[in-house]
């Protein structure tokens, strides 16, 4: 009886989570391949021709190539922000964990806040404006750590607590300075945490659509979300060129995905305490 | 290599003071074993020397420098700590090695230095394993390569053996004793069991409180304890303690009488005690002897059979209960009276402060 049900449970689950995922990405593929009138009709149809390569070769040339410069912006982009994300995020994390004054209550707050309180956007491009960061790369960097940072401090501040404190203080007593302590036995300790950050972030920010909207005006500042628009107008739509974009744009988070989804790896600090 | 020096040595955390002026000389080369109940203020003292605590009075001085406010890096000294903390990350040879890669050593003589440690605690085949591949007592050993690979003036142990079964406790504990004997270098050594004090140290200093009780050399804790935490506290089974009164006192003797003794005799240096004195007798269960006109008596309760020793639970009149180590196998039966006696140089007595009076 149990057997069976089991069995129909896992059916159920399998056929929403292809009705959910797997038929919207058939959708875009199939419309990747279709020429601009088939497209216009928005059906689920097969492709009456092959036209893939003639979309791609269009979506990439569009506009003088301004997939290339946007593929470029949102990976320094994504690889500097999550870079400074982990190991501003790692140190606070350590830092709140190790460490606890009586200004802990109000840092955690903030935090929290941070993670609630929704960014004001005008506010943001004055003091942008003020600080000569308006509209460039390195501004909208120092956005996206700012703006995911308080996630990333409290998925590492959890699991800072695991680590023995007694591997602290034999690196202390072995002669680490600070940062060594942090650098080479804490934030290695904690590469289960970073690779699920990466993850999470490095896609979230991949894939940010608003954020370089408001502050990262420009052509030639275009990121890989913002090329969608290329395609898309308020009498006209190419749609097949529209799903391609959506395509080649999805490729990236996908790979990152399947490549850190392997590296995750459970007991990082079995052996380093008795027992 | 250096001796160390506590003077008034003070740690209070907000108001609580849980180290109250410690004074105490450790010489170079020896091996002192701090003992004590837990949150005796053992492993806290331990900490203020390694640096991992700081020091709120007091001065500590390593060698000839005082150290209050010197780095651990930079006290000389190494420490193992209880749970071992090898880095899991690192495999043996980098976690040996990690210090020396911190203090820029050039790598060949790094190397060198490594697989000497690894020779010293016959490790050379664990050197590529990961922590997590090693036994106990291989962790163990790779803690203690690790803090002499650092050629330090002083070893540090926070309770290193507790965790071990009782076989490979007793197998380190040879290891450990004879390191101190290759090294020659100064170990202080912090425990709770007693066995491991009086068999690795040359010097057992018994904390209680946050204050030392008695310094001294093992044999003569368990001989001539300062008071009645020491006499009560080093030697198992525990010191025997009944209340009595002084008698009367002949030359180098008196004979104490209580509820629960009747004349027991107590060799004691003339003038210390007057007769109507209010004292604590104390009687080690293995000083104790059967003796038909024995000055204690008492109803034998449990009865532990050894062979080789009897261990006998006995009850006094006033209710209280004494234990008595006897010699060989002895046939007691439970609820009989039993008469014991104790040699008059080894029996004990304490005043009302519980201070020792022989």
């Amino acid at each position: 009886m149990t057997r069976r049900a089991s069995i129909l449970g896992g059916a159920a689950a399998i056929a929403t989570t292809f009705v959910v995922f797997v038929i919207p990405f058939i959708f875009i593929v199939l419309m990747a391949f279709k020429d601009r009138q088939q497209s216009a009709l928005r059906d689920f149809s097969w492709p009456t021709g092959f036209h893939f390569w003639e979309n791609v070769a269009e979506v990439v040339k569009t506009r003088n190539w301004m997939m290339i410069t946007a593929f470029i912006n949102s990976t320094i982009i994504t690889v500097v922000s999550v870079t400074l994300l982990v190991i501003f995020a790692a140190m606070v994390g350590y830092v709140l964990a190790r460490r606890k004054t009586r200004w802990n209550g109000l840092i955690e707050f903030l935090i929290l806040a941070g993670l609630m309180v929704p960014p004001a956007v005008v506010p943001t491009i004055w003091l942008l404006q003020g600080l000569k960061l308006f509209g460039t790369l390195h501004g909208m960097i120092l956005i996206e750590v700012a703006y995911n940072l308080p996630f990333s401090i409290i998925l590492y501040r959890a699991f800072v607590a695991t680590i023995p404190r007694d591997l602290d203080e034999a690196a202390i007593i072995d002669g680490a300075r600070p940062l060594d302590v942090f650098f080479r036995i804490v934030l290695p300790l904690l590469w289960p945490v970073t690779v699920t950050n990466i993850v999470v972030q490095s896609v979230g920010i991949f894939n940010d659509f608003t954020n370089p909207l408001y502050y990262l005006p420009g052509n030639a500042n275009a990121t890989v979300q913002l090329t969608l628009y290329n395609f898309q107008s308020q009498f006209s739509t190419a749609y097949n060129l529209l799903f391609t974009n959506i395509l080649l744009i999805t490729i990236p988070p996908l790979l990152v995905f399947l490549f850190f989804n392997r590296q995750i790896v459970a007991g990082m600090t079995a052996g380093a305490v008795k027992g | 290599m250096a001796g160390l020096e506590l003077k008034q040595l003070q740690k209070s955390y907000g108001n609580v003071e849980v180290i109250k002026g410690i004074d105490l000389t450790i010489e170079h080369g020896e091996f002192v074993v701090f003992v004590g109940p837990s949150g005796c203020g053992k492993s806290t003292l331990l900490r203020m020397i390694a640096g991992l605590e700081d020091i709120t009075g007091g001065e500590l001085v390593i060698g000839d420098r005082v150290v209050n406010a010197v780095e651990p890096r930079d006290r000389g000294i190494a420490m193992v700590f209880q749970s071992y903390a090898l880095y899991p990350h690192m495999t043996v040879y980098d976690n040996v090695g990690f210090g020396l890669k911190l203090a820029r050593t050039p790598k060949d003589v790094r190397d060198q230095k490594i697989r000497e440690a690894a020779r010293i605690l016959q490790m050379e085949h664990l050197l590529d394993r990961k922590p997590s591949q090693l036994s106990g007592g291989q962790r163990q050993r790779v803690a203690i390569g690790r803090a002499i690979v650092r050629k330090p003036e002083v070893f540090l142990f926070d309770e290193p053996l507790s965790n071990l079964d009782a076989a490979l406790r007793v197998d380190m504990r040879m290891e450990i004793s004879r390191l101190h004997n290759d090294l020659g270098a100064t170990m202080i050594y912090v425990t709770h069991d007693q066995v491991e004090a009086m068999t690795l140290a040359d010097k057992i200093v018994v904390l209680d409180g946050g204050v030392v009780q008695q310094v001294g050399a093992p044999i003569e804790l368990y001989q001539r304890p300062a008071n009645l935490f020491v006499a009560g506290f080093i030697g198992s089974p525990k010191m025997n303690f009944v209340e009595a009164g002084v008698d009367k006192v002949v030359g180098d003797s008196v004979t104490v009488s209580g509820p629960d003794v009747a004349g027991v005799p107590v060799a004691i240096p003339a003038g210390r005690l007057r007769p109507g004195d209010r004292l604590t007798l104390g009687v080690r269960p293995h000083d104790l002897a059967v003796a038909p006109s024995g000055t204690i008596v008492g109803r034998v309760g449990l009865v532990e059979r050894l062979g080789n020793e009897t261990i006998v639970n006995l009850e006094l009149p006033s209710g209280a209960s004494w234990l008595a180590v006897l010699e060989g196998d002895q046939i007691l039966r439970r609820g009989d009276s039993l008469a014991l006696d104790v040699d008059p140089g080894k029996a004990l007595l304490f005043d009302k402060s519980g201070q020792a009076v022989n």
